[in-house]
Protein backbone atom coordinates (compact mmCIF):
# COMPACT_ATOMS: atom_id res chain seq x y z
CA UNK A 1 0.00 0.00 0.00
CA UNK A 2 0.89 4.07 -0.39
CA UNK A 3 3.35 2.39 -2.94
CA UNK A 4 5.06 6.26 -4.25
CA UNK A 5 5.97 5.33 -7.54
CA UNK A 6 3.47 5.10 -10.16
CA UNK A 7 2.18 1.68 -11.21
CA UNK A 8 2.29 0.81 -15.25
CA UNK A 9 2.57 -2.04 -17.20
CA UNK A 10 -0.28 -4.75 -16.63
CA UNK A 11 -0.99 -4.61 -13.21
CA UNK A 12 -2.34 -0.66 -14.06
CA UNK A 13 -4.52 -1.99 -16.85
CA UNK A 14 -5.47 -4.70 -14.14
CA UNK A 15 -6.21 -2.25 -11.31
CA UNK A 16 -7.88 0.54 -13.56
CA UNK A 17 -10.41 -2.17 -14.72
CA UNK A 18 -11.09 -3.29 -11.00
CA UNK A 19 -11.70 0.46 -10.59
CA UNK A 20 -14.34 0.65 -12.95
CA UNK A 21 -15.73 -1.94 -12.22
CA UNK A 22 -16.15 -0.55 -8.39
CA UNK A 23 -17.38 2.68 -10.05
CA UNK A 24 -19.80 1.03 -12.40
CA UNK A 25 -21.45 -0.38 -9.07
CA UNK A 26 -21.64 2.18 -7.01
CA UNK A 27 -22.41 4.55 -9.29
CA UNK A 28 -25.38 2.46 -10.74
CA UNK A 29 -28.55 4.30 -8.56
CA UNK A 30 -27.59 7.63 -10.53
CA UNK A 31 -27.70 6.00 -14.02
CA UNK A 32 -30.51 4.40 -13.28
CA UNK A 33 -32.70 7.37 -12.24
CA UNK A 34 -30.82 9.49 -15.07
CA UNK A 35 -32.09 6.50 -17.63
CA UNK A 36 -35.73 6.04 -16.22
CA UNK A 37 -36.37 9.90 -16.66
CA UNK A 38 -35.93 9.47 -20.15
CA UNK A 39 -38.36 6.53 -20.73
CA UNK A 40 -41.66 6.60 -21.01
CA UNK A 41 -44.04 5.12 -18.28
CA UNK A 42 -44.27 1.69 -20.11
CA UNK A 43 -41.19 1.24 -20.59
CA UNK A 44 -40.47 1.62 -17.09
CA UNK A 45 -42.66 -0.48 -15.80
CA UNK A 46 -41.52 -3.35 -19.17
CA UNK A 47 -39.93 -6.52 -17.54
CA UNK A 48 -36.80 -7.31 -18.45
CA UNK A 49 -36.04 -3.82 -17.80
CA UNK A 50 -33.99 -1.56 -20.37
CA UNK A 51 -30.50 -0.86 -19.69
CA UNK A 52 -31.20 2.22 -21.94
CA UNK A 53 -34.47 4.07 -23.47
CA UNK A 54 -35.88 3.08 -26.54
CA UNK A 55 -36.31 6.64 -27.66
CA UNK A 56 -35.02 9.28 -25.73
CA UNK A 57 -38.59 10.40 -24.26
CA UNK A 58 -38.00 14.00 -23.18
CA UNK A 59 -41.58 14.43 -22.05
CA UNK A 60 -41.25 13.44 -17.99
CA UNK A 61 -39.11 16.80 -17.77
CA UNK A 62 -41.37 19.26 -20.31
CA UNK A 63 -44.69 17.79 -18.67
CA UNK A 64 -43.49 19.34 -15.29
CA UNK A 65 -41.88 22.79 -16.68
CA UNK A 66 -44.42 25.12 -17.09
CA UNK A 67 -47.71 23.89 -15.47
CA UNK A 68 -49.31 22.26 -12.55
CA UNK A 69 -49.06 21.93 -8.58
CA UNK A 70 -45.75 20.46 -9.03
CA UNK A 71 -44.04 23.01 -11.25
CA UNK A 72 -40.19 21.88 -11.36
CA UNK A 73 -39.27 25.55 -12.28
CA UNK A 74 -40.79 26.84 -9.64
CA UNK A 75 -39.41 24.72 -7.08
CA UNK A 76 -36.15 24.70 -8.48
CA UNK A 77 -35.90 28.54 -7.99
CA UNK A 78 -37.30 28.60 -4.92
CA UNK A 79 -34.69 26.17 -3.85
CA UNK A 80 -32.55 28.40 -5.48
CA UNK A 81 -33.34 31.49 -3.52
CA UNK A 82 -33.40 29.30 -0.19
CA UNK A 83 -29.89 27.96 -0.86
CA UNK A 84 -27.99 31.45 -2.19
CA UNK A 85 -29.21 33.66 0.66
CA UNK A 86 -28.31 31.10 3.14
CA UNK A 87 -24.64 30.76 1.48
CA UNK A 88 -24.67 34.59 1.68
CA UNK A 89 -25.65 35.02 4.79
CA UNK A 90 -23.18 32.48 6.51
CA UNK A 91 -20.18 33.35 4.74
CA UNK A 92 -21.01 37.33 5.63
CA UNK A 93 -21.17 35.75 9.10
CA UNK A 94 -18.73 33.18 9.27
CA UNK A 95 -15.51 34.72 7.79
CA UNK A 96 -15.30 37.40 10.11
CA UNK A 97 -16.25 35.15 13.04
CA UNK A 98 -13.65 32.59 12.20
CA UNK A 99 -10.70 34.83 12.18
CA UNK A 100 -11.57 36.44 15.21
CA UNK A 101 -11.45 33.29 16.50
CA UNK A 102 -8.44 32.22 14.67
CA UNK A 103 -5.91 35.39 15.48
CA UNK A 104 -7.33 36.79 19.18
CA UNK A 105 -7.31 35.25 22.49
CA UNK A 106 -10.31 37.19 24.00
CA UNK A 107 -12.17 36.24 26.91
CA UNK A 108 -14.78 33.54 26.32
CA UNK A 109 -12.85 32.65 22.81
CA UNK A 110 -13.07 28.91 23.92
CA UNK A 111 -16.71 29.02 25.04
CA UNK A 112 -17.64 30.21 21.91
CA UNK A 113 -15.70 27.84 19.79
CA UNK A 114 -16.85 25.10 21.58
CA UNK A 115 -20.12 26.39 20.90
CA UNK A 116 -19.69 26.38 17.19
CA UNK A 117 -18.84 22.97 17.81
CA UNK A 118 -21.84 21.58 19.25
CA UNK A 119 -24.21 23.38 17.14
CA UNK A 120 -22.63 20.93 14.04
CA UNK A 121 -23.78 17.42 16.00
CA UNK A 122 -27.22 18.94 16.49
CA UNK A 123 -29.65 16.96 15.40
CA UNK A 124 -32.66 19.03 13.71
CA UNK A 125 -35.04 17.32 15.68
CA UNK A 126 -34.34 20.05 18.84
CA UNK A 127 -35.00 22.96 16.86
CA UNK A 128 -37.82 21.76 14.75
CA UNK A 129 -40.96 22.73 16.72
CA UNK A 130 -39.15 26.25 18.82
CA UNK A 131 -37.98 27.60 15.48
CA UNK A 132 -41.96 26.69 14.39
CA UNK A 133 -43.13 28.72 16.82
CA UNK A 134 -40.49 31.17 16.56
CA UNK A 135 -41.18 31.54 12.78
CA UNK A 136 -44.89 32.10 13.37
CA UNK A 137 -44.33 34.69 15.76
CA UNK A 138 -41.86 36.53 13.48
CA UNK A 139 -44.29 35.99 10.84
CA UNK A 140 -41.80 34.43 8.66
CA UNK A 141 -43.49 31.38 8.95
CA UNK A 142 -44.64 29.98 5.04
CA UNK A 143 -41.67 32.37 3.45
CA UNK A 144 -38.31 31.65 2.16
CA UNK A 145 -36.83 33.41 4.50
CA UNK A 146 -37.65 31.51 7.56
CA UNK A 147 -35.71 28.57 5.68
CA UNK A 148 -33.35 30.47 4.55
CA UNK A 149 -32.49 31.51 8.49
CA UNK A 150 -32.52 27.96 9.59
CA UNK A 151 -30.57 26.70 6.64
CA UNK A 152 -28.07 28.85 7.93
CA UNK A 153 -27.54 27.01 11.19
CA UNK A 154 -25.67 24.63 9.39
CA UNK A 155 -23.45 26.55 7.38
CA UNK A 156 -21.96 28.89 10.21
CA UNK A 157 -20.64 26.60 12.37
CA UNK A 158 -19.31 24.56 9.41
CA UNK A 159 -17.79 27.47 8.08
CA UNK A 160 -16.15 29.10 11.18
CA UNK A 161 -14.56 25.67 12.02
CA UNK A 162 -13.41 25.34 8.44
CA UNK A 163 -11.69 28.86 8.09
CA UNK A 164 -10.57 29.04 11.64
CA UNK A 165 -7.80 26.68 10.15
CA UNK A 166 -6.54 28.59 6.92
CA UNK A 167 -6.69 32.28 9.24
CA UNK A 168 -4.47 30.60 11.77
CA UNK A 169 -1.65 29.15 8.96
CA UNK A 170 -1.84 32.72 7.44
CA UNK A 171 1.90 34.37 9.19
CA UNK A 172 1.41 37.29 11.57
CA UNK A 173 4.17 39.53 9.54
CA UNK A 174 1.79 39.75 6.74
CA UNK A 175 -1.05 41.64 8.76
CA UNK A 176 1.57 42.97 10.50
CA UNK A 177 3.20 44.53 7.29
CA UNK A 178 -0.43 45.81 6.36
CA UNK A 179 -0.67 48.16 9.56
CA UNK A 180 2.38 49.44 8.73
CA UNK A 181 1.07 50.29 5.21
CA UNK A 182 -2.06 52.34 7.33
CA UNK A 183 -4.40 49.38 7.22
CA UNK A 184 -6.43 49.49 11.04
CA UNK A 185 -7.72 45.78 11.92
CA UNK A 186 -10.97 45.88 9.70
CA UNK A 187 -8.94 46.92 6.39
CA UNK A 188 -6.08 44.64 7.05
CA UNK A 189 -8.86 41.70 7.38
CA UNK A 190 -10.68 42.99 4.29
CA UNK A 191 -7.84 43.51 2.07
CA UNK A 192 -5.06 41.60 3.31
CA UNK A 193 -6.53 38.37 5.00
CA UNK A 194 -9.28 37.56 3.41
CA UNK A 195 -8.14 37.16 -0.17
CA UNK A 196 -5.58 34.84 1.02
CA UNK A 197 -8.10 32.65 2.59
CA UNK A 198 -10.37 32.54 -0.49
CA UNK A 199 -9.82 28.99 -1.15
CA UNK A 200 -11.30 28.58 2.04
CA UNK A 201 -14.12 30.65 1.71
CA UNK A 202 -15.18 29.26 -1.12
CA UNK A 203 -15.12 25.78 0.26
CA UNK A 204 -17.61 27.62 3.04
CA UNK A 205 -19.67 28.99 0.21
CA UNK A 206 -19.90 25.64 -1.49
CA UNK A 207 -20.75 23.66 1.61
CA UNK A 208 -23.04 26.06 3.27
CA UNK A 209 -24.90 26.10 -0.41
CA UNK A 210 -24.95 22.22 -0.51
CA UNK A 211 -26.40 21.99 3.14
CA UNK A 212 -29.19 24.79 2.17
CA UNK A 213 -29.92 23.05 -1.33
CA UNK A 214 -30.64 19.33 0.06
CA UNK A 215 -32.39 20.31 2.98
CA UNK A 216 -35.73 18.79 3.34
CA UNK A 217 -36.66 19.19 6.79
CA UNK A 218 -36.93 22.90 7.58
CA UNK A 219 -38.06 23.39 3.92
CA UNK A 220 -41.33 21.50 4.52
CA UNK A 221 -41.90 21.94 7.84
CA UNK A 222 -41.83 26.22 7.78
CA UNK A 223 -42.92 26.23 4.13
CA UNK A 224 -46.55 24.63 3.87
CA UNK A 225 -47.48 25.75 0.36
CA UNK A 226 -46.41 23.88 -2.62
CA UNK A 227 -45.92 26.62 -4.48
CA UNK A 228 -43.39 28.31 -2.30
CA UNK A 229 -41.72 25.46 -0.97
CA UNK A 230 -37.55 23.70 -2.41
CA UNK A 231 -37.50 21.12 -4.34
CA UNK A 232 -36.76 18.55 -1.87
CA UNK A 233 -40.11 19.26 -0.37
CA UNK A 234 -41.53 19.44 -3.81
CA UNK A 235 -40.35 15.76 -4.65
CA UNK A 236 -41.69 15.02 -1.37
CA UNK A 237 -45.21 16.15 -1.34
CA UNK A 238 -44.88 14.62 -5.45
CA UNK A 239 -44.24 11.06 -3.90
CA UNK A 240 -47.17 11.44 -1.34
CA UNK A 241 -49.73 12.46 -4.20
CA UNK A 242 -48.18 10.24 -7.29
CA UNK A 243 -46.27 7.73 -5.75
CA UNK A 244 -45.89 4.98 -8.76
CA UNK A 245 -45.41 7.85 -11.49
CA UNK A 246 -42.02 7.32 -11.51
CA UNK A 247 -40.99 9.00 -14.98
CA UNK A 248 -42.11 12.08 -13.54
CA UNK A 249 -40.30 11.66 -10.25
CA UNK A 250 -37.00 10.76 -11.15
CA UNK A 251 -36.79 13.60 -13.97
CA UNK A 252 -38.05 15.38 -10.61
CA UNK A 253 -34.77 13.87 -8.96
CA UNK A 254 -32.14 14.66 -12.08
CA UNK A 255 -33.08 18.05 -11.99
CA UNK A 256 -32.28 18.47 -8.49
CA UNK A 257 -28.88 16.79 -8.87
CA UNK A 258 -27.84 19.14 -11.64
CA UNK A 259 -26.53 22.00 -9.47
CA UNK A 260 -24.67 19.44 -7.23
CA UNK A 261 -23.17 18.27 -10.42
CA UNK A 262 -22.26 21.19 -11.95
CA UNK A 263 -20.38 22.02 -8.53
CA UNK A 264 -18.80 19.03 -8.38
CA UNK A 265 -17.78 19.02 -11.11
CA UNK A 266 -16.15 22.16 -11.45
CA UNK A 267 -14.83 22.18 -8.29
CA UNK A 268 -14.39 18.52 -6.63
CA UNK A 269 -10.78 19.97 -5.40
CA UNK A 270 -12.62 22.22 -3.17
CA UNK A 271 -15.44 19.57 -2.06
CA UNK A 272 -12.48 17.80 -1.06
CA UNK A 273 -10.68 19.65 0.67
CA UNK A 274 -13.79 21.03 3.01
CA UNK A 275 -14.84 16.99 3.65
CA UNK A 276 -11.45 16.01 5.16
CA UNK A 277 -10.88 19.36 7.21
CA UNK A 278 -14.16 19.42 8.17
CA UNK A 279 -14.42 16.13 9.46
CA UNK A 280 -10.56 15.36 10.58
CA UNK A 281 -9.59 18.60 12.28
CA UNK A 282 -13.33 18.60 13.78
CA UNK B 1 -16.31 55.58 26.46
CA UNK B 2 -12.22 55.14 27.59
CA UNK B 3 -13.33 51.86 29.14
CA UNK B 4 -14.84 51.05 25.94
CA UNK B 5 -11.81 51.35 23.87
CA UNK B 6 -9.44 49.79 26.31
CA UNK B 7 -11.57 46.97 26.34
CA UNK B 8 -11.31 46.73 22.84
CA UNK B 9 -7.61 47.17 22.64
CA UNK B 10 -5.40 44.08 21.80
CA UNK B 11 -7.12 40.60 22.13
CA UNK B 12 -11.00 41.44 22.71
CA UNK B 13 -11.15 43.50 19.40
CA UNK B 14 -11.44 39.46 18.14
CA UNK B 15 -14.94 40.03 19.59
CA UNK B 16 -16.28 42.33 17.53
CA UNK B 17 -15.37 39.50 14.68
CA UNK B 18 -17.04 36.70 16.13
CA UNK B 19 -20.46 38.33 18.43
CA UNK B 20 -22.67 38.78 14.59
CA UNK B 21 -22.16 34.71 14.54
CA UNK B 22 -22.27 33.98 17.71
CA UNK B 23 -25.12 35.76 18.80
CA UNK B 24 -27.16 34.71 15.43
CA UNK B 25 -26.37 31.06 16.44
CA UNK B 26 -27.81 31.88 20.37
CA UNK B 27 -30.59 33.14 18.56
CA UNK B 28 -31.07 30.84 16.64
CA UNK B 29 -29.67 27.45 18.31
CA UNK B 30 -29.31 28.59 21.58
CA UNK B 31 -32.33 29.65 22.56
CA UNK B 32 -34.47 26.86 20.65
CA UNK B 33 -32.76 24.24 22.72
CA UNK B 34 -33.52 25.61 26.11
CA UNK B 35 -37.27 26.12 24.72
CA UNK B 36 -37.09 22.94 23.58
CA UNK B 37 -36.57 21.34 27.13
CA UNK B 38 -38.92 24.04 28.36
CA UNK B 39 -41.96 22.66 25.85
CA UNK B 40 -40.85 19.12 26.85
CA UNK B 41 -42.01 19.61 30.34
CA UNK B 42 -45.37 21.37 29.40
CA UNK B 43 -48.73 20.18 27.68
CA UNK B 44 -48.48 22.16 24.29
CA UNK B 45 -51.00 20.57 21.25
CA UNK B 46 -51.90 22.40 18.30
CA UNK B 47 -54.44 24.17 20.49
CA UNK B 48 -52.25 25.94 23.14
CA UNK B 49 -49.07 26.25 20.72
CA UNK B 50 -49.39 29.83 19.40
CA UNK B 51 -51.78 31.17 22.36
CA UNK B 52 -53.35 30.08 25.43
CA UNK B 53 -51.61 28.73 28.70
CA UNK B 54 -49.10 26.23 28.65
CA UNK B 55 -49.18 23.86 31.52
CA UNK B 56 -46.40 22.18 33.41
CA UNK B 57 -46.85 18.81 33.80
CA UNK B 58 -43.24 17.76 34.75
CA UNK B 59 -41.72 14.35 33.72
CA UNK B 60 -44.90 13.28 32.29
CA UNK B 61 -44.12 13.43 29.11
CA UNK B 62 -40.82 11.52 29.68
CA UNK B 63 -42.82 8.69 31.98
CA UNK B 64 -45.41 8.18 29.32
CA UNK B 65 -42.39 8.01 26.13
CA UNK B 66 -41.21 4.96 28.08
CA UNK B 67 -44.19 3.40 28.06
CA UNK B 68 -44.38 3.56 24.27
CA UNK B 69 -43.43 0.77 22.76
CA UNK B 70 -42.92 2.80 19.46
CA UNK B 71 -40.83 4.98 21.74
CA UNK B 72 -38.93 2.20 23.29
CA UNK B 73 -38.79 0.02 19.57
CA UNK B 74 -37.30 3.76 17.92
CA UNK B 75 -34.30 3.67 20.49
CA UNK B 76 -33.24 0.35 19.77
CA UNK B 77 -34.22 0.78 15.85
CA UNK B 78 -32.15 3.86 15.29
CA UNK B 79 -29.03 2.30 17.42
CA UNK B 80 -29.59 -0.96 15.10
CA UNK B 81 -29.98 1.20 11.91
CA UNK B 82 -26.47 2.97 13.15
CA UNK B 83 -24.06 0.32 14.43
CA UNK B 84 -25.20 -1.69 10.94
CA UNK B 85 -24.38 1.06 8.88
CA UNK B 86 -21.13 2.58 10.75
CA UNK B 87 -19.85 -1.32 10.59
CA UNK B 88 -20.61 -1.92 6.77
CA UNK B 89 -19.69 0.92 5.53
CA UNK B 90 -16.50 1.61 7.37
CA UNK B 91 -15.26 -1.49 5.94
CA UNK B 92 -16.00 -1.08 2.36
CA UNK B 93 -14.67 2.23 2.65
CA UNK B 94 -11.59 1.26 4.40
CA UNK B 95 -10.94 -1.28 1.86
CA UNK B 96 -11.55 1.12 -1.11
CA UNK B 97 -9.11 3.45 0.51
CA UNK B 98 -6.23 0.97 0.59
CA UNK B 99 -7.40 0.23 -2.93
CA UNK B 100 -7.25 3.76 -4.16
CA UNK B 101 -3.99 4.82 -2.44
CA UNK B 102 -2.72 2.55 -5.11
CA UNK B 103 -0.72 4.80 -7.63
CA UNK B 104 -2.11 3.30 -10.67
CA UNK B 105 -3.25 5.81 -13.47
CA UNK B 106 -7.08 6.19 -12.74
CA UNK B 107 -6.57 6.38 -9.21
CA UNK B 108 -7.34 9.75 -8.51
CA UNK B 109 -10.03 10.10 -11.16
CA UNK B 110 -12.39 7.72 -10.29
CA UNK B 111 -12.11 8.24 -6.56
CA UNK B 112 -12.69 11.75 -6.79
CA UNK B 113 -16.31 10.20 -8.68
CA UNK B 114 -17.24 8.25 -6.30
CA UNK B 115 -17.78 11.02 -3.77
CA UNK B 116 -21.19 11.66 -5.78
CA UNK B 117 -23.50 9.74 -3.65
CA UNK B 118 -22.24 11.86 -0.58
CA UNK B 119 -23.41 14.68 -2.43
CA UNK B 120 -26.44 14.46 -3.75
CA UNK B 121 -29.80 15.45 -1.14
CA UNK B 122 -30.73 13.02 0.54
CA UNK B 123 -33.96 13.36 -0.60
CA UNK B 124 -33.32 12.10 -3.80
CA UNK B 125 -30.97 9.47 -2.51
CA UNK B 126 -34.28 8.28 -0.65
CA UNK B 127 -36.31 8.27 -4.06
CA UNK B 128 -33.53 6.49 -5.96
CA UNK B 129 -33.56 3.54 -3.43
CA UNK B 130 -37.66 4.07 -3.60
CA UNK B 131 -37.59 3.11 -6.84
CA UNK B 132 -34.33 0.59 -6.74
CA UNK B 133 -36.51 -1.35 -3.55
CA UNK B 134 -39.90 -1.52 -5.78
CA UNK B 135 -42.02 -4.80 -5.84
CA UNK B 136 -43.24 -4.72 -9.24
CA UNK B 137 -41.08 -1.78 -10.66
CA UNK B 138 -38.18 -2.34 -9.05
CA UNK B 139 -34.26 -3.87 -10.16
CA UNK B 140 -33.31 -5.40 -7.44
CA UNK B 141 -36.29 -7.78 -7.35
CA UNK B 142 -35.71 -8.29 -11.51
CA UNK B 143 -32.15 -8.98 -10.57
CA UNK B 144 -32.51 -11.23 -7.92
CA UNK B 145 -35.25 -13.30 -9.92
CA UNK B 146 -33.06 -13.31 -12.63
CA UNK B 147 -30.07 -14.85 -10.55
CA UNK B 148 -33.10 -17.55 -9.34
CA UNK B 149 -32.54 -16.41 -5.63
CA UNK B 150 -36.01 -15.55 -5.17
CA UNK B 151 -39.19 -17.01 -6.54
CA UNK B 152 -41.66 -14.05 -6.41
CA UNK B 153 -41.20 -10.17 -5.49
CA UNK B 154 -40.31 -9.35 -2.26
CA UNK B 155 -42.03 -6.60 -0.88
CA UNK B 156 -39.33 -4.96 0.69
CA UNK B 157 -40.27 -1.29 1.58
CA UNK B 158 -43.74 -2.98 3.12
CA UNK B 159 -42.44 -5.32 4.88
CA UNK B 160 -41.40 -5.07 8.36
CA UNK B 161 -37.93 -6.56 8.32
CA UNK B 162 -37.03 -5.95 4.81
CA UNK B 163 -37.79 -2.22 4.83
CA UNK B 164 -35.18 -2.07 7.69
CA UNK B 165 -32.84 -3.61 5.38
CA UNK B 166 -33.58 -1.22 2.57
CA UNK B 167 -33.11 1.74 4.60
CA UNK B 168 -29.81 0.74 6.04
CA UNK B 169 -28.21 -0.23 2.75
CA UNK B 170 -29.15 2.91 1.59
CA UNK B 171 -27.30 4.53 4.07
CA UNK B 172 -24.78 2.68 3.54
CA UNK B 173 -24.55 4.14 0.00
CA UNK B 174 -24.19 7.73 1.01
CA UNK B 175 -21.31 6.85 3.94
CA UNK B 176 -19.01 4.87 1.97
CA UNK B 177 -17.61 7.92 0.51
CA UNK B 178 -17.27 9.78 3.18
CA UNK B 179 -15.37 6.82 5.38
CA UNK B 180 -13.01 6.20 1.95
CA UNK B 181 -12.28 9.86 1.58
CA UNK B 182 -11.42 10.23 5.61
CA UNK B 183 -9.64 7.07 5.56
CA UNK B 184 -7.33 8.01 2.24
CA UNK B 185 -6.47 11.37 3.85
CA UNK B 186 -5.07 9.40 7.08
CA UNK B 187 -3.51 7.07 4.83
CA UNK B 188 -0.96 10.02 3.22
CA UNK B 189 0.11 11.17 6.11
CA UNK B 190 1.80 7.76 7.06
CA UNK B 191 5.44 8.16 5.71
CA UNK B 192 6.20 5.92 3.32
CA UNK B 193 10.17 4.84 4.78
CA UNK B 194 8.28 2.90 7.31
CA UNK B 195 7.07 0.89 4.99
CA UNK B 196 10.25 0.52 3.14
CA UNK B 197 12.31 -0.27 6.03
CA UNK B 198 9.30 -2.81 7.03
CA UNK B 199 9.91 -4.31 4.13
CA UNK B 200 13.88 -4.43 4.61
CA UNK B 201 13.07 -6.33 7.60
CA UNK B 202 10.99 -9.40 5.89
CA UNK B 203 6.96 -7.73 6.78
CA UNK B 204 4.81 -9.15 4.11
CA UNK B 205 1.68 -6.92 3.12
CA UNK B 206 -0.28 -8.15 6.18
CA UNK B 207 2.09 -7.45 8.53
CA UNK B 208 2.19 -4.14 7.84
CA UNK B 209 -1.17 -3.73 7.39
CA UNK B 210 -1.71 -4.64 10.69
CA UNK B 211 1.94 -3.06 12.16
CA UNK B 212 2.04 -0.01 10.62
CA UNK B 213 -1.24 1.56 8.63
CA UNK B 214 -3.79 0.32 11.12
CA UNK B 215 -1.93 1.66 14.25
CA UNK B 216 -1.01 5.10 12.88
CA UNK B 217 -4.41 5.60 11.58
CA UNK B 218 -6.42 4.95 15.08
CA UNK B 219 -6.40 8.73 15.39
CA UNK B 220 -8.53 9.06 12.01
CA UNK B 221 -10.40 5.77 12.62
CA UNK B 222 -11.44 7.39 16.03
CA UNK B 223 -12.59 10.38 14.28
CA UNK B 224 -14.17 8.37 11.45
CA UNK B 225 -16.23 6.20 13.59
CA UNK B 226 -17.49 8.89 16.14
CA UNK B 227 -18.46 11.52 13.30
CA UNK B 228 -19.96 9.10 11.69
CA UNK B 229 -22.34 8.12 14.56
CA UNK B 230 -23.00 11.03 15.53
CA UNK B 231 -24.22 11.65 11.23
CA UNK B 232 -26.15 8.38 11.12
CA UNK B 233 -27.90 8.37 14.37
CA UNK B 234 -29.47 11.53 13.69
CA UNK B 235 -30.75 10.21 10.02
CA UNK B 236 -34.15 11.85 9.24
CA UNK B 237 -34.47 12.77 5.50
CA UNK B 238 -33.39 9.30 4.36
CA UNK B 239 -35.97 7.60 6.46
CA UNK B 240 -38.46 9.76 6.15
CA UNK B 241 -38.71 9.78 2.61
CA UNK B 242 -38.38 6.07 2.10
CA UNK B 243 -40.77 4.57 4.64
CA UNK B 244 -41.75 8.01 7.14
CA UNK B 245 -41.04 5.16 9.72
CA UNK B 246 -43.94 2.77 8.56
CA UNK B 247 -44.48 -0.21 7.90
CA UNK B 248 -46.47 -0.33 11.24
CA UNK B 249 -43.65 2.02 12.62
CA UNK B 250 -40.88 -0.73 12.19
CA UNK B 251 -38.09 1.56 10.58
CA UNK B 252 -39.34 4.73 13.11
CA UNK B 253 -36.18 6.38 14.39
CA UNK B 254 -36.03 8.93 17.67
CA UNK B 255 -36.16 12.04 14.80
CA UNK B 256 -38.87 10.08 12.27
CA UNK B 257 -41.29 9.49 15.37
CA UNK B 258 -40.20 12.70 16.97
CA UNK B 259 -41.34 14.53 13.82
CA UNK B 260 -44.12 12.37 13.68
CA UNK B 261 -45.61 13.06 17.33
CA UNK B 262 -44.75 16.91 16.61
CA UNK B 263 -46.10 17.77 12.81
CA UNK B 264 -48.30 15.02 12.19
CA UNK B 265 -50.05 14.11 15.59
CA UNK B 266 -49.39 17.46 16.87
CA UNK B 267 -48.34 16.71 20.15
CA UNK B 268 -45.66 18.90 20.41
CA UNK B 269 -44.32 18.39 23.66
CA UNK B 270 -43.92 14.69 23.29
CA UNK B 271 -42.16 15.01 20.15
CA UNK B 272 -39.76 17.86 21.69
CA UNK B 273 -39.17 15.32 24.43
CA UNK B 274 -38.27 12.61 21.49
CA UNK B 275 -35.86 14.74 20.52
CA UNK B 276 -34.28 15.50 24.08
CA UNK B 277 -33.42 11.76 24.60
CA UNK B 278 -32.06 11.71 20.80
CA UNK B 279 -29.98 15.13 21.60
CA UNK B 280 -28.73 13.77 24.93
CA UNK B 281 -27.28 10.60 23.70
CA UNK B 282 -25.34 12.94 20.86
CA UNK B 283 -24.15 15.51 23.43
CA UNK B 284 -22.55 12.10 25.50
CA UNK B 285 -21.11 10.99 22.00
CA UNK B 286 -19.95 14.27 21.00
CA UNK B 287 -18.10 15.08 24.04
CA UNK B 288 -15.91 11.96 23.42
CA UNK B 289 -15.09 13.21 20.04
CA UNK B 290 -14.33 16.39 21.43
CA UNK B 291 -12.07 15.32 24.14
CA UNK B 292 -10.04 13.43 21.53
CA UNK B 293 -9.54 16.06 19.03
CA UNK B 294 -9.53 19.46 21.23
CA UNK B 295 -6.37 17.89 22.65
CA UNK B 296 -4.68 18.55 19.79
CA UNK B 297 -6.57 22.12 18.97
CA UNK B 298 -5.23 24.34 22.19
Amino acid sequence: MGDEKIISGKKNFILSGVSVLILMGLLFPLFWIIVTSLKTEQEIFQIPPTLFPKIINLKSYAAQLGTGDFNMFRSFANSMIIALGSMVLAVVLAVPASYGIAKYNFKGRKVMLLGFMVTQMLPVSVLLTPMFIMFRNMHTYNTPIAAILADTTIGIPFSVLILKNYFASIPKELEEAAYIDGCNRFTAFVRVLIPIAKPGVIVCAIFSFLYAWGDLAYGMTFIIDQQKRPITAGIFNFMGQYGTKWSYLTAFAVVTIIPVALIFIFMQKYIISGMTSGAVKG
Amino acid sequence: MLKIRKFFRYDNIGLVFVLPAFIYMLVFVGYPIISNIILSFQNVTVKNLVAGSKEFVGLKNYQDLFQDTVFVNAIFNTLLFTVSCLVIQFIIGFALAVFFNQNFRLSKAIRGLLMMPWMIPITVTGLIFKFIFGTDVGVLNFALQSMGLIQNNIEWLTTPGTAMLAVIFANIWIGIPFNMILISTGLTTIPQELYESASIDGAGKLQKFIRITVPLLKPTIESVLILGFIYTFKVFDLVYVMTSGGPVNSTHMLSTYSYKLSFEMFKYSMGSAVANVLFLILLGVSMLYLRTTTKEEA
